[in-house]
């Protein structure tokens, strides 16, 4: 027994002097794999892109609805937001290219197009967005702006006198007149009446939803930049240089109103009381009948806009959203750009 | 000590005593000639011996920084009071700086940008075609409505409009650069400031930032850097003779530190260096070893005077006989981890590796020879001369550890230790590597360049530089739509991230040329759609400017381009986000006929800097304990002593290193030198008790215990003494103007607290548990009997 204990004691101590004297080795053999392989790895953030980023610039806009706010621009972003502005968030767009439009028949139903002849829809309210096959030309396909009438209808204008249709939400589009070297840049319907205004002050107008198009005479040689058509009646279009022409016979005759900016105006809306003008420079200008005159947008903000909508504010009036250099509201003479509250 | 060596150390002083007249003579003439040398040392920074040799960053930054933007920009921001910068006054003083730093030394006369330099223009549409016309050059605006085309201009060209104007239209922006070669930090640093402040006042603030601006305040604190160092090396003095009450206490120990400080001077003027006056603290790093060896002597010196010593010569014999092996071995170990920090490959570091290694070797003839053979001369008499006497407080002290390693403490110190080093080890993975908090760590917060740094990068895109050159295959790449696209999206992915606060390329000069040549229709202010359309639009944008204002984005021949990323801070987390985030986007986006290369400007070579440091921290510190358990496993013929004496230095450096998690202090090029230089400091305390404790066994003290106490009260005396007047001078480093040396001094205070807080209270208990065999012998090793010591005649 006792004999058999001391055994026991002797391996042991054995077993502790073999490791006791194992551990230095361990230590220098860990220290040197340490120096040799072990690396230390930097430390890095997680960066969430914001939905709405500097760089981004948006050239078209839809509000389907009224806290719908629906926008498209550079580099194939869509954006979106369902609370007037407050959240937004960025869709997927099948496209790289620049994207000057956005009609929107729903807050399902929208197209946008954009360079290189690119279409783009959604049935879906922007979770997916599919391309689109458009006819297109062999010199020049830019499209410059798509406008949206009812029925699933809306026409598509751009470089090489590009008009196209659509009659079933942007599934299929037709080409309505034949190649011209010269661009359309904005196209606007009052039921079967429609005018279409472009490069080098070119105008046409059509009588029946866009059957058959006449051209008529502006008296500018400017390229005019939008059109928009209130009634059967009454209309303006304006362009480059601070041209305004207005007419009152759907199209027929235009007359120029006096110069009141040099800047150019990229877009006009009738807001429901008055028109509404923008373009370069922040410049906006409005009218009427009781006369014509040009603002700033807000004196801080000088960068240019490509498209203006109207919306109503209850009683508190008027709102404006712009789309451009900034995605921005305009409400009650205040400018709030979204996406830079950082600034 | 074998009784071999210890015997051949004894004739060896013996001899050298016997000379002592020759031998101070010859020293004194070496030291004489170094110190001439070391009184021609240069102080300055040099830029780029901080940045890694053969980094493909550096060397890109290299290639490209005479084009792109080098690492040395100085961003100059005009702020007014109350209105914007459209005004008459603040548009002259704008010129007038511009036309101003011409003059400054080393500025490269091409990169001056500012709203009144040729460099700002806009392109327009005009009766000719397409001009690009300087915005407000040579000439100021005339009248009101000038200043008004020129605020028009201003907000509406995004390149002026945000980067060199604020968004708020309060400040505007000058940035200049300057020419790596031969620049003068301070006399930049001081030109400049004169040009600011000129500009100041009428309600128009100037603030400046900028690494050139940086290294020429440090400069400019020079003076008051070698103040500092003079008062501690005042209150050394003070605290030596207050605590040791003698003169030889006193006198000795700082001449050991300063010979060395001598030598190591000299050896680094012969060696072609100059001294960076950031790491003067690592001056102090070193004297502090010289120092200590002395004190060690000097106390051992005492003890044998106390003990009946006949001579002085015999006493100091008999002190470096006994202190000779673990002087030697703290020497030997702390130069072996010092060299080892010349494995960085940072040239600054490589430099601070060698200079210290000749130091720290230094220290042998400076304490070992130099301090017993002086001490032949003092008296042995032991009569103080001053009657103030605390030592009874150290007294107090050793009775403390003593009574810790005779009772149960002991166990609870330990378990303490272990508790402390598993915690502090854990915490110390928080150290930051680069730049720990926004501004520059080597100045305060509350420091004039900081509160400008912070000001000028809230109003502006950022103020620190990185540039990625996107190399085209061949030439013409930078034309192909692809290309530029890729650049485009490159660009706006990165600024995703906060910290950035803008880019430019040449992906944003051509869509507004573009839109310029498409009648102004902003619906076309996009890239050309191909290479053609793409060359004719930077053919409208050169023509009309000077030849090399395309430089900063592209190089003539199209081939290789520059996106500028401007960052709002330069911390380390910052850097190497960004850096990861280029290597992901071009992991997922390759460019067909272009390559992104990383990096240049301030930001790229820190990026590159960073890199080294956290690939090379964890090499360095594991080589250095190598080193330091080699030379213990030699010199105690036992691989357990190698392991023992690690757990001091393990011990001192996580503390270290979760203080300066703690405190925020980054672990980057400013602070690598101490950091590293650290690893292995402090050991020699260690070294002297636990040899102590051999010594006083293998001199017939049968008792485990008692030999313990006549260590720790001879030579725990030396450490106790050393730590104490070496902490509180070091502390003096709190008050710099400069927060890296401030943080540096309270950094090495706790590395040398630490240090002799495990040597007085940690060790001696792991003695006395553990019983490593090369302090008590064993069995079949004992411990050699000391022969009779032969007493001098």
């Amino acid at each position: 027994m006792l004999k058999s204990l001391g055994k026991f004691e002797k391996s042991a101590r054995l077993v502790v002097t073999i490791v006791t004297s194992l551990i230095p080795f361990s230590i220098v053999g860990g220290l040197l794999y340490a120096a040799l392989f072990v690396k230390a790895e930097a430390m890095v953030s997680a960066v969430k892109p914001p939905a709405i980023e500097r760089r981004d610039r948006f050239m078209g806009v839809a509000m389907p609805s009224d806290k719908v706010i629906w926008a498209a621009g550079s580099n194939g972003k869509v954006i979106r937001s369902d609370d007037g502005g407050a959240t937004w968030a960025a869709q997927t767009a099948p496209t790289q290219e620049n994207l000057q439009g956005l009609a929107a028949w729903s807050a399902d139903q929208a197209v946008a197009v954009g360079g290189d002849g690119v279409v783009i829809r959604t049935a879906d309210g922007g979770k997916t967005w599919a391309p689109v096959q458009v006819p297109k030309s062999e010199v020049a396909n830019k499209l410059l702006n798509v406008r949206n009438t009812d029925n699933g209808t809306a026409w598509a204008v751009g470089e090489m006198g590009a008009v196209l249709k659509t009659a079933d939400f942007g599934q299929t589009w037709t080409r309505v007149l034949p190649e011209k070297d010269q661009a359309w840049n904005d196209i606007s319907f009052h039921g079967e009446h429609g005018i279409m205004v472009g490069e080098f002050g070119q105008i046409q107008t059509t009588a029946d939803g866009g059957k058959n198009w006449k051209p008529v005479s502006s008296g500018v040689k400017s390229s005019l930049m939008s059109v928009y058509l209130r009634d059967s009646e009454n209309g303006v279009a304006v362009g480059l240089s601070g041209v305004v022409l207005v007419t009152r016979d759907g199209g027929a005759q235009w007359k120029e109103v006096a110069q009141l900016t040099r800047e150019h105006l990229n877009d006009v809306i009738w807001d429901g009381s008055q028109w509404v003008a923008v373009g370069d420079k922040g410049v906006m200008v409005t009218g009427g009948d009781a006369g014509w005159k040009a603002t700033r947008v807000s004196e801080g903000n000088l960068g240019w806009n490509t498209q203006v909508l109207g919306h109503s504010l209850g009683d508190k009036g008027k709102g404006y959203v712009l789309a451009g250099a900034s995605l921005a509201h305009l409400d009650n003479g205040t400018l709030s750009v979204f996406g830079r509250a950082a600034d | 000590m074998k009784n071999k060596t210890y015997k051949a150390v004894g004739h060896a002083i013996e001899w050298l005593i016997s000379k002592r007249v020759w031998v101070v003579s010859v020293v004194l003439a070496i030291t004489a000639v170094m110190g001439y040398l070391a009184a021609h040392i240069e102080v300055k920074t040099v830029f780029s011996d901080l940045l890694p040799r053969n980094h493909q960053y550096i060397k890109v930054n290299d290639q490209f920084k005479q084009t792109f933007g080098g690492s040395n920009m100085v961003s100059i921001m005009l702020e007014v009071d109350s209105g914007d910068i459209f005004q008459m006054k603040v548009l002259e003083r704008v010129q007038k700086i511009t036309k101003s730093l011409q003059q400054v030394s080393n500025v490269d006369g091409y990169q001056i940008v500012s709203l009144a330099s040729k460099k700002i223009k806009e392109v327009r549409a005009s009766t000719d075609g397409i001009e690009s016309r300087p915005l407000m050059w040579p000439d100021l605006p005339k009248n009101d409505a000038e200043i008004k085309t020129l605020k028009e201009s201003v907000l509406n060209n995004p390149l002026v409009f945000g980067p060199y104007v604020s968004l708020d239209q309060k400040a505007t922006l000058i940035t200049v650069d300057f020419v790596d070669t031969g620049i003068d930090y301070t006399k930049v640093y001081e030109q400049i400031s004169e040009i600011a402040k000129d500009a100041e006042g009428d309600g128009v603030k100037v603030r400046i930032v900028g690494e050139p601006m940086l290294y020429g305040i440090v400069g400019h604190y020079l003076t008051e850097t070698l103040y500092i160092f003079l008062i501690t090396v005042a209150s050394l003095v003070v605290l030596l003779f207050l605590i040791t009450r003698s003169w030889h206490g006193t006198v000795l120990p700082l001449t050991a530190g300063l010979l060395s400080a001598i030598w190591a001077l000299g050896a680094a003027k012969i060696m072609g260096f100059h001294l960076d006056p950031l790491v003067i603290v690592v001056a102090f790093l070193i004297t502090a070893q010289a120092i200590s060896n002395s004190v060690q002597l000097v106390s051992r010196f005492d003890d044998e005077v106390a003990n009946g010593s006949t001579s002085a010569a015999a006493a100091a014999k008999a002190s470096l006989q006994n202190l000779f092996k673990p002087g030697l071995l703290a020497v030997v170990a702390d130069a072996g981890c010092v060299l080892v920090v010349a494995l960085t490959p940072i040239p600054m570091l490589e430099k601070i590796s060698y200079i210290g290694t000749v130091w720290i070797f230094s220290i042998v003839v400076s304490a070992l020879l130099m301090t017993p053979v002086l001490l032949s001369w003092f008296s042995t008499s032991g009569k103080k001369v001053h009657p103030v006497n605390i030592g009874p407080v150290l007294d107090g002290v050793l009775n403390v550890c003593i009574a810790i390693v005779s009772t149960r403490w002991r166990y609870v110190v330990l378990g303490a230790t272990a508790v402390i080093f598993v915690v502090t080890g854990i915490y110390a993975f928080n150290l930051k590597v680069g730049d720990a908090n926004p501004g520059s760590p080597i100045l305060w917060p509350n420091s004039k360049y900081n509160q400008d740094a912070t000001a000028i990068n809230g109003k502006f895109q950022g103020s620190d530089r990185m540039f990625v050159v996107v190399a085209g295959k061949e030439e013409g790449a930078l034309k192909e739509p692809e290309v530029l696209k890729g650049m485009e999206s490159f660009q706006k992915y990165m600024e995703a991230q906060p910290e950035i606060g803008g880019s430019i390329s040449l992906a944003d000069i051509l869509p507004a040329v573009k839109r310029v040549v498409r009648e102004g229709n902003s619906r076309y202010q996009e890239l050309g759609n191909t290479a053609n359309e793409n060359g004719e639009l930077v053919y409208m944008f050169v023509s009309g400017t000077d030849p090399g204002d395309m430089d900063r984005f592209a190089d003539p021949q199209a081939k290789n381009g520059a996106v500028t990323l401007y960052f709002r801070d330069h911390q380390g987390v910052t850097i190497s986000t960004a850096v990861q985030r280029i290597k992901n986007y071009v992991a997922e986006h390759p460019i067909k006929d272009a390559e992104i290369m990383l990096a240049g400007g301030l930001v790229g070579v820190l990026a590159a800097v960073n890199e080294v440091i956290l690939s090379g921290q964890i090499e360095a510190i594991a080589f250095a304990l190598l080193v330091l358990v080699a030379c213990c496993a030699f010199t105690y013929r036992s691989t357990v002593a190698g392991v023992f004496f690690m757990v001091p230095v393990l011990l001192s450096n996580t503390l270290t290193f979760s203080y300066m998690a703690w405190k925020g202090i980054g672990m980057n090029i400013n602070t690598l030198p101490v950091v590293a230089l650290g690893i292995g400091l402090g050991v020699d305390y260690t070294f002297y008790i636990v040899d102590g404790i051999r010594e006083e066994l293998h001199h017939g003290v049968s008792n485990i215990e008692q030999a313990i106490t006549k260590a720790l009260r001879s030579a725990g005396r030396g450490v106790l003494i050393t730590a104490l007047t070496l902490i509180t001078s070091v502390i003096i480093w709190s008050f710099s103007s400069l927060r890296l040396q401030a943080d540096m001094g309270v950094l090495i205070a706790i590395w040398l607290g630490i240090s002799a807080a495990s040597a007085l209270f940690v060790m001696p208990a792991m003695v006395y548990v553990f019983r490593p065999e090369f302090v008590v012998g064993s069995k079949r090793h004992p411990i050699a009997i000391a022969e009779e010591q032969v007493q001098l005649a």
